[in-house]
């Protein structure tokens, strides 16, 4: 005859069997939610790496650096070249024409270059590149500039591209304003000696802007690069200088020394 | 007052405004990169090429609340690699500009004197952003409605 449990444990066991019933209810409850958790963060994840790829893909589409564009006749590599090949010293000269440090040399150096050029004691080559874009409110001035250079030196020559290439940063606009119209850039093409009918129409269309955007590539990869102007002596990074007066003094020693 | 939805949307807000800033000139997100000389040139286009849409993705992740941790672990990963790129440029005597919000490779002469704020700026949004994977429930964020509530 079974014994009769009294109320208190019976109640008791009860409570405990509902408490354990909780417990496991809150246990897959928790393990519920877990799941749901992780389903919810893997199909973002993988929905935003999804994003991220196109988003990539489309970035480098519209990156059209490094292929194939035909550059201008008379450049040298990605330079426009002065001065004679027998010359004792090579200086490279890595500019943009928004630059203002770049003007700054230009107004140090130009006129011992050119003398010394056309003596025969160096070789110029000016490397033009565009990477301050995003300084002429949205006109691109430095690869309008660039590219006309090379429209330049294509139909005119080396002597007129030069000449054009100088007129260009002593009438270098300031950094933020609109840069110099593709008009006004023609008229100095004029001015340098191009005839307007054959520069007119190439420096309007940037008839050389992905050569102009290899170059800057280019221009950027150099050893040593870290901005502009950039200057280098017969391949080697030119560094010694505080200043770009300095920069242009240091650069004349070390020319005379060359050519000694 | 809100630690966490303030830290996402200062943090998402930032990251947002430079991955729209650099969107534009892809070339130029590259040269920035470049300009680091930290990363072999084999891979620099494509760090170039992906940083400003990784950088528009968290910041947009950030603001909505949305995958608020996962963010913000990028978040603060992104971050420390630039103090160590920014800092690395700084001990090398590089002078480039951070190219943080579009930019880079510039011309100043004296960018490196910028290093420092650089630096403190990525710093403190790190700090926000590991705020947010230590505590990634915030208010008004998305996940509240796509993540089952804590018990």
């Amino acid at each position: 005859m079974a014994r009769k449990r009294s109320t208190a444990t019976r109640r008791a066991e009860s409570e405990a069997a509902t408490a354990r019933a909780a417990a496991i209810r809150a246990e897959q409850e928790r393990r519920e939610r877990r799941r749901r958790s992780l389903v919810v963060t893997a199909v973002g994840v993988a929905v935003l790496t999804l994003v991220l790829v196109i988003g990539y893909l489309v970035q480098a589409s519209r990156d059209d650096t490094g292929e194939a564009a035909t550059g201008p006749r008379g450049a040298v590599g990605y330079a426009l070249e002065v001065g004679p090949a027998t010359a004792p010293a090579t200086v490279t000269i890595v500019e943009d024409p928004m630059c203002p440090f770049c003007g700054d040399f230009e107004n140090a150096s130009r006129g011992w270059l050119s003398d010394y050029a056309a003596a025969g004691k160096v070789r110029v080559r000016f490397r033009v590149i565009s990477f301050l874009d995003d300084t002429s409110n949205g006109t691109e001035y430095s690869t309008r500039a660039a590219s006309a250079l090379a429209v330049v030196l294509d139909s005119s020559g080396p002597r007129v591209a030069k000449r054009f290439h100088d007129l260009l940063f002593e009438n270098q606009p300031p950094e933020g304003s609109d840069g110099l119209s593709d008009s006004r850039l023609t008229g100095l093409a004029v001015q340098a000696g191009a005839t307007r009918s054959a520069v007119e129409k190439g420096i309007r269309g940037r008839s050389f802007e992905s050569w102009v955007n290899n170059a800057t590539d280019a221009g950027t990869k150099l050893e040593g690069y870290q901005g502009t102007p950039f200057v280098q002596l017969d391949g080697e990074p030119f560094t010694d200088y505080d200043s770009v007066d300095e920069l242009s003094a240091n650069l004349r020693s070390a020319v005379d020394a060359a050519s000694g | 007052m809100p630690v966490g939805l303030v830290a996402r949307l200062v943090v998402g807000g930032v990251w947002l405004v430079a991955g729209v800033l650099k969107l534009p000139d892809p070339a130029e997100s590259v040269r920035a990169v470049r300009a680091y000389r930290l990363l072999p040139e084999a891979v620099v286009p494509a760090v170039g090429h992906l940083l400003p849409v990784l950088e528009v993705v968290v910041g947009l992740c950030l603001l909505l609340g949305l995958l608020t941790r996962v963010s913000a672990t990028v978040s603060v990963l992104m971050l420390a690699a630039f103090v160590v790129g920014i800092a690395s440029a700084w001990a090398r005597g590089l002078s480039i500009d951070c190219g943080c919000f579009g930019g880079g490779a510039s011309s100043t002469q004296d960018a490196a004197s910028a290093y420092p704020w650089d630096i403190a700026r990525d710093v403190g949004l790190l700090l926000l952003s590991a705020w947010l994977v230590w505590r990634p429930r915030t208010r008004w964020a998305l996940d509240r409605r796509l993540l089952p509530q804590e018990a």
